[in-house]
């Protein structure tokens, strides 16, 4: 605990510091190739026994959606290559390893949304082995967390690349009350208090900040049920997170919401402000969903800005 | 009329220079001898002054006396430890012939050997020749004459102006005539002098203080009394003995009150003084982390007179409960320290506490930026005597100011601290001037002692709340400690017995959201050390050390990743709410033994230290053999060297049982060895050079591995014992202390070439995260390497210089390499989905450094003497010519490019202190 105070006070003076030092590169400001997102739908996928039955490989091996959020704001349309793996190793970040890696899709696209059907349940690696297998051989909590098969999609445009790992989480029942995870879906986003429709761009004028919210979601974050280190059941509720990003200027923070150690949740409340000097142009906007257990989804807006 | 030639030496006076210290400077600690006390709390006492027993008569210098002048020439007079005059310097030149005629005159002095801690040793002594001219006697009158004559008394007190301080062991005198009768101080400063009648051109001679000379109208047959406010020659008080306490540790650097009050840059902290001794790394930004000999935090020990203080610093980083007024020195072992100390694997700080005042109320009253606090300190009766501090922190009401203030959000940060310490002693006889006289007052036996308390209080509340916040916080913390020690001595010839048991409280509380915590401890201890002097050649130190601690939590909150269940990457869920009882007692024991062995030059010193644990169901046994060896080559030049085990247990709440803490906790262990040599180059300089290599190993890592739990299940262990590092290097020191109150000049250099690695055995656990300040992130399976706090070279410059006239300045220059880092090597973008987080590419581990850190600090102090109280006023400026030194590297978020922390800019701080 003292270590820990220690520690604590280093980093509360660290931090006071970091108030100093800016990076350029904010988070929340796409202007280059980024995945922003990942999902899969269903965003896990749920036995009926725990028993290895062919019934139960069967349901694991269930065919899923696979979709990534590229953007590509500088990119005018360019082609993005990408190829995606599943494999054994979480902390293998690229899928390097072949012996343990399957291909499940690789193409050319553009920046938009890549969908991909795969059935990664069923994706086998060297020696013909379930990759499923060789994922709870790895796994030194011997699936207590589900089985979190490592999905990384290579993009690559120009001379930009990047990796993006998303764990497919498989479940079987272990402790009563488990069931299969729902996505999380935004009901809404919101500009200074009124309504942000999907379809027509809104005109925003002025340097801001504009406030932005989402509409409540409390009412759509799930209770759960998961299996405890010791066997036991451990009841949670989902605390969802939102990711921010815009094509322009910058969000007063890049991620809202979740929950601390003490259980205090954030509010979905940011505010955006349009670089300094630019000039009017349509402004594209992202809230990436997560719920904290693998679900995701996403929400594009349109802006039209002027000074 | 004719001159009467008379040339004297202030014989009398200087017998009372000769005194143990505690008569020439501030009070000190009852100080045991050193064959049985724990080191630290023993200042040197001399234990028999010597004594003058060759006097030699100065001729007065022709020319002076052809022009009657005369002349006081003060001298410190170096006694070798076998009562020989090894050498004489004037403190300040007289002129006209007088300081080559007493020089000469008093190297033919011959004294009594004098003892420090019951060791013969060399001292030094302040010494005064006087040189007066007499008028030439009256006729001697006739014996009718002498039965009538009046007399008149003169009676009073002499007190140090500014201070109070009563002034003993002074003459008082009417007149330069050295036939006139004349009085010495006792120990309360109090003179009664009878003189004829008449006017008396009063002079009072006292060593540390400027000739006090005044004239009073005497009343035949009346006693006049009178208060003397002496001034002090340069600082109020200032000791007159220079002997070192024998050593029994190859390396002990000690820091006095004026020096962990006065050292720039360290906000009169006296922890944060210890960083700029050698082996000891810079701590980032302004914190007080002792990193000692490559030793990680919380590995070297920290106590208060043998007990240790379980909190060092206020709100985690902020001023140590270490009040600097109550401090009588510190003590600082960096390795290679005795079998009585153990508990870590580090080093080891012990703060010396201060006895109260002998003579009369003293106190002090300090306010900074931060807090204010009071030191007092009075004797109550004879051989009763207490001192007591306390201080408080008011940037509580201060913050509110300077808060910012919005429409949509509240913030409120609520710091807030105190500390106490109080020390009533009992024991020692005032009229006793040596241990020798006291023990013979007492009858061959003799017990002193004392009850000290201290403790601290820190609270933290922060609340951020508000539609317009992130969220809505709320913390609350408030931690607290207790501490009762007794203290007694007990000598009866060559044998010494100082037993200290000690009782404590902890309190913690801490409130996160639905998070709380409320623990408390309590402790109860004791020590017992025996030491017996065999022969001159043969003593023997024995003793336990025994500590007793109950701790219990009551624990309320969500449901912890990775203890409860296995957490997804990046997840935020909101657990069940846990609610625990926790209680476990631990118990460490200690039976040790060594002794020391004189064998011609050299000095042998082989000890043990058994160690047991036992904490919940764990037993623990670790058996530290160690050995030290002095060889005295010169008298001023000595060889030293050591090696040996130490021993440190986990904190008892980490026994608790899975998944929160590991019930199977080992003794942390280290190797330590040394080799150095010390030498005095002049009675003011000395140079430590000494090379050290440490292993340590078994010690705390976290978290630990995961297992396989017996009934079904994985935990991953908190902690292990799978900690290891390798430490070795080389230390300067090179000290200039102040030769006489007149000597205006002190300083230290200390540097340090070390390299130190840190790690752990096996590969990198699960969600070891341990990517901070230049862990072990990014290189795969790395998990031994060079230390985060490793620094080759660590050079520090302390100076000190007494400008006159009240003023004092003084500078801390240091210059350290830069803290490793492992550099980015950026070829694409590494994102984890789930955890919205991008992962680095990265080169060689720790193949890079941050640029070298330098910064001078210095310190303008200003003091006023008054009647009977000083004012003090201080600026002490961190970082003078504002220095960027890179204290932290962190990458921006797509771990593309790395960015700087700096340091801390210029930082002026400014504090008034009134004593009395």
């Amino acid at each position: 605990m003292k270590a820990l105070l220690q520690t604590g006070g280093l980093l509360l003076l660290a931090m006071a510091s970091l108030a100093c030092v800016g990076p350029e590169d904010k988070p929340s400001n796409v202007h280059d190739l980024r995945v922003l997102g990942v999902s899969t739908e269903q965003p896990e996928l749920i036995a009926s026994t725990c028993e290895r039955t062919p019934e139960a490989l069967d349901e694991l091996a269930a065919e899923v959606t696979y979709r990534a959020l590229l953007v590509d704001p500088a990119g005018e349309g360019r082609p993005i290559q990408y190829t995606l793996w599943a494999c054994a190793d979480p902390d293998d970040r690229t899928c390097e390893n072949e012996a343990d890696r399957a291909l499940l899709a690789e193409g050319t696209t553009v920046a938009g949304e890549l969908t991909l059907p795969i059935r990664p349940g069923a994706a086998r690696g060297a020696e013909d082995r379930l990759l499923l297998e060789r994922v709870l051989e790895e796994d030194a909590y011997q699936g207590l967390g589900g089985i979190r098969m490592p999905l990384v999609l290579r993009v690559v445009a120009g001379g930009e690349e990047v990796y993006a790992q998303k764990l497919m989480v498989f479940w079987c029942p272990v402790v009563e009350g488990m069931k299969a995870n729902e996505q999380p879906v935004l009901p809404g986003l919101r500009v200074d208090d009124v309504p942000w429709p999907e379809g027509e761009p809104l005109e925003l004028s002025g340097p801001g900040p504009f406030v932005v919210t989402a509409d409540d979601v409390s009412d759509r974050e799930e209770n759960y049920v998961v299996p405890g280190l010791r066997l036991q059941a451990v009841n949670l509720k989902e605390a969802w997170e939102i990711a921010w990003y815009s094509t322009l200027g910058e969000f007063s923070l890049s991620e809202t919401g979740g929950a601390d150690f003490g259980g205090q949740q954030g509010r979905h409340r940011v505010e955006w402000e349009p670089a300094e000097g630019a000039t009017a142009q349509d402004v594209t906007f992202w809230a990436v969903v997560r719920d904290g257990r693998g679900g995701s989804s996403w929400l594009v807006r349109r802006a039209r800005w002027s000074p | 009329m004719s001159l009467n030639l008379n040339a004297r030496s202030a014989l009398a006076a200087a017998s009372l220079l000769l005194a143990p210290p505690a008569l020439a400077q501030a009070p000190q600690a009852e100080a045991p001898p050193a064959e049985a006390a724990p080191p630290a709390q023993a200042q040197p006492v001399m234990t028999k002054p010597p004594e003058l027993l060759q006097q030699v008569e100065a001729p007065y210098p022709p020319e002076a006396l052809a022009e009657g002048i005369t002349a006081s020439v003060r001298l410190i007079i170096t006694i070798a430890a076998d009562g020989s005059v090894a050498d004489v310097l004037p403190t300040e030149p007289a002129g006209h012939g007088f300081d080559e005629a007493a020089i000469a005159a008093v190297r033919q002095f011959r004294f009594s050997p004098a003892e420090v801690d019951g060791v013969p040793a060399p001292v030094q002594v302040e010494y005064v020749y006087h040189f007066t001219l007499n008028a030439p006697q009256p006729e001697a009158p006739g014996p009718e004459q002498v039965q009538a004559a009046p007399k008149a008394t003169l009676t009073g007190q002499l007190i140090s102006r500014g201070s109070r301080s009563r002034v003993a062991g002074a003459t008082v005198r009417c007149g330069d005539d050295p036939e006139a009768p004349e009085a010495l101080s006792d120990a309360d400063g109090r003179f009664t002098l009878e003189v004829p009648p008449g006017e008396c051109a009063v002079r009072v001679v006292a060593s540390g203080f400027q000739l006090y000379q005044t004239k009073e109208q005497l009343q035949a047959n009346e006693t006049t009394e009178v208060n003397f406010f002496l001034a002090p020659t340069a600082g109020a008080l200032e000791t007159v003995v220079r002997s070192e306490r024998p050593k029994k540790e190859v390396v002990r650097r000690t820091i006095t009150r004026q020096e962990a009050q006065k050292t720039p840059g360290t906000f009169g902290d006296p922890i944060r003084v210890i960083q700029t001794l050698p082996g000891v790394a810079r701590a980032p930004f302004i914190s007080g982390q002792l990193l000692v000999r490559g030793s990680n935090p919380g590995q070297t020990a920290t106590m208060m007179d043998g007990v240790s203080i379980p909190l060092l610093f206020h709100l985690l980083g902020g001023p140590s409960v270490v009040n600097a007024e109550f401090i009588d020195q510190l003590d600082f072992f960096p390795g290679g320290y005795g079998s009585q100390y153990g508990r870590a694997v580090g080093g080891i700080v012990e703060v010396g506490t201060r006895k109260g005042a002998a003579d009369t109320l003293h106190g002090s009253v300090k306010v900074d930026l931060l807090d204010a606090g009071f030191f007092l300190e009075a004797p109550v009766t004879d051989g009763i005597s207490v001192a007591a501090a306390a201080r408080r922190s008011y940037v509580d009401t201060l913050l509110p100011l300077v808060l910012p203030k919005d429409e949509g959000s509240t913030l409120s940060v609520v710091p807030r601290y105190w500390d106490y310490q109080v020390r009533v002693d009992f024991g020692r006889k005032r009229d006793a001037r040596s241990e020798e006289e006291a023990q013979s007052q007492a009858g061959g036996a003799r017990s002193t002692g004392y009850i000290m308390a201290f403790g601290s209080d820190d609270q933290l509340r922060l609340v951020s709340s508000g539609p317009e916040t992130e969220r809505d916080l709320s913390v609350d913390t408030h931690t607290n400690f207790h501490r009762l020690k007794g203290d007694w001595t007990y000598r009866k010839g060559a044998l010494t017995s100082v037993f200290t048991p000690y009782v404590g409280y902890d309190g913690t509380s801490f409130k996160f959201g639905a998070a709380k915590q409320d623990g408390s401890g309590y402790t109860v201890g004791a020590r017992e050390v025996l030491g017996l002097e065999l022969s001159s050649a043969l003593t023997v130190r024995t003793g336990l050390d025994l500590v007793y601690e109950h701790q219990s939590f009551d624990v309320e909150f969500p449901a912890p990743e990775n203890f409860e269940y296995v957490a997804f990457p990046g997840a935020e869920s909101v657990g069940e709410l846990l609610v625990e009882h926790i209680g476990l007692g631990s118990f460490d024991g200690a039976l040790f033994v060594e002794a020391d062995l004189k064998v011609g030059k050299f000095t042998f010193t082989p000890g043990v230290r058994g160690n047991f644990q036992r904490a919940g169901d764990a037993r623990n046994v670790a058996l530290d053999p160690r050995l030290w060896v002095r060889f005295e080559a010169t008298e001023r030049t000595q060889l030293k060297g050591s090696l040996g085990l130490y021993s440190q247990p986990a904190e008892t709440f980490r026994f608790i049982t899975l998944p929160y803490g590991n019930p199977e906790l080992a003794y942390q262990r280290a190797f330590q060895s040394s080799l150095g040599v010390e030498h005095r180059l002049t009675d003011v300089f000395n140079v430590d050079v000494t090379g050290f290599f440490n292993r340590r190993f078994n010690n705390i890592a976290a978290p630990g591995e995961i297992i396989s739990l017996p009934g079904g299940g994985v935990v991953q262990l908190p902690y292990s014992n799978q900690g290891i590092g390798r430490a070795l290097g080389l230390e300067v020191m090179v000290k200039k202390q102040r030769a006489s109150a007149t000597d205006k000049w002190s300083g230290w250099v200390s540097y340090t070439f070390s390299q130190s690695l840190d790690g752990r055995t096996g590969p990198a656990p699960e969600n070891s995260g341990n990517d901070f300040g230049g862990g072990f992130g990014g290189s795969g399976d790395t998990t031994y390497g060079l230390s985060p706090f490793d620094q080759t070279h660590i050079l520090t410059l302390v100076s000190n210089y007494v400008l006159g006239g009240g003023w004092e300045l003084g500078g801390r220059f240091r210059y350290t390499t830069g803290r490793p880092t492992t550099p980015l090597n950026h070829t694409f973008d590494l994102y984890q989905v789930d955890r919205n987080r991008f992962n680095g590419t990265y080169g060689p581990y720790a193949s890079a450094r941050t640029a070298g850190f330098h910064q001078l600090d210095v310190r303008l102090d200003k003091s006023w003497q008054f009647q009977s109280w000083t004012l003090g006023l201080y600026l002490d400026v961190q970082n003078l010519y504002n220095a960027e030194n890179v204290e932290f590297v962190f990458n921006d978020y797509r771990q593309r490019r790395e960015y700087e922390v700096p340091g801390i800019p210029i930082l002026p701080v400014v504090g008034v202190k009134g004593s009395f």
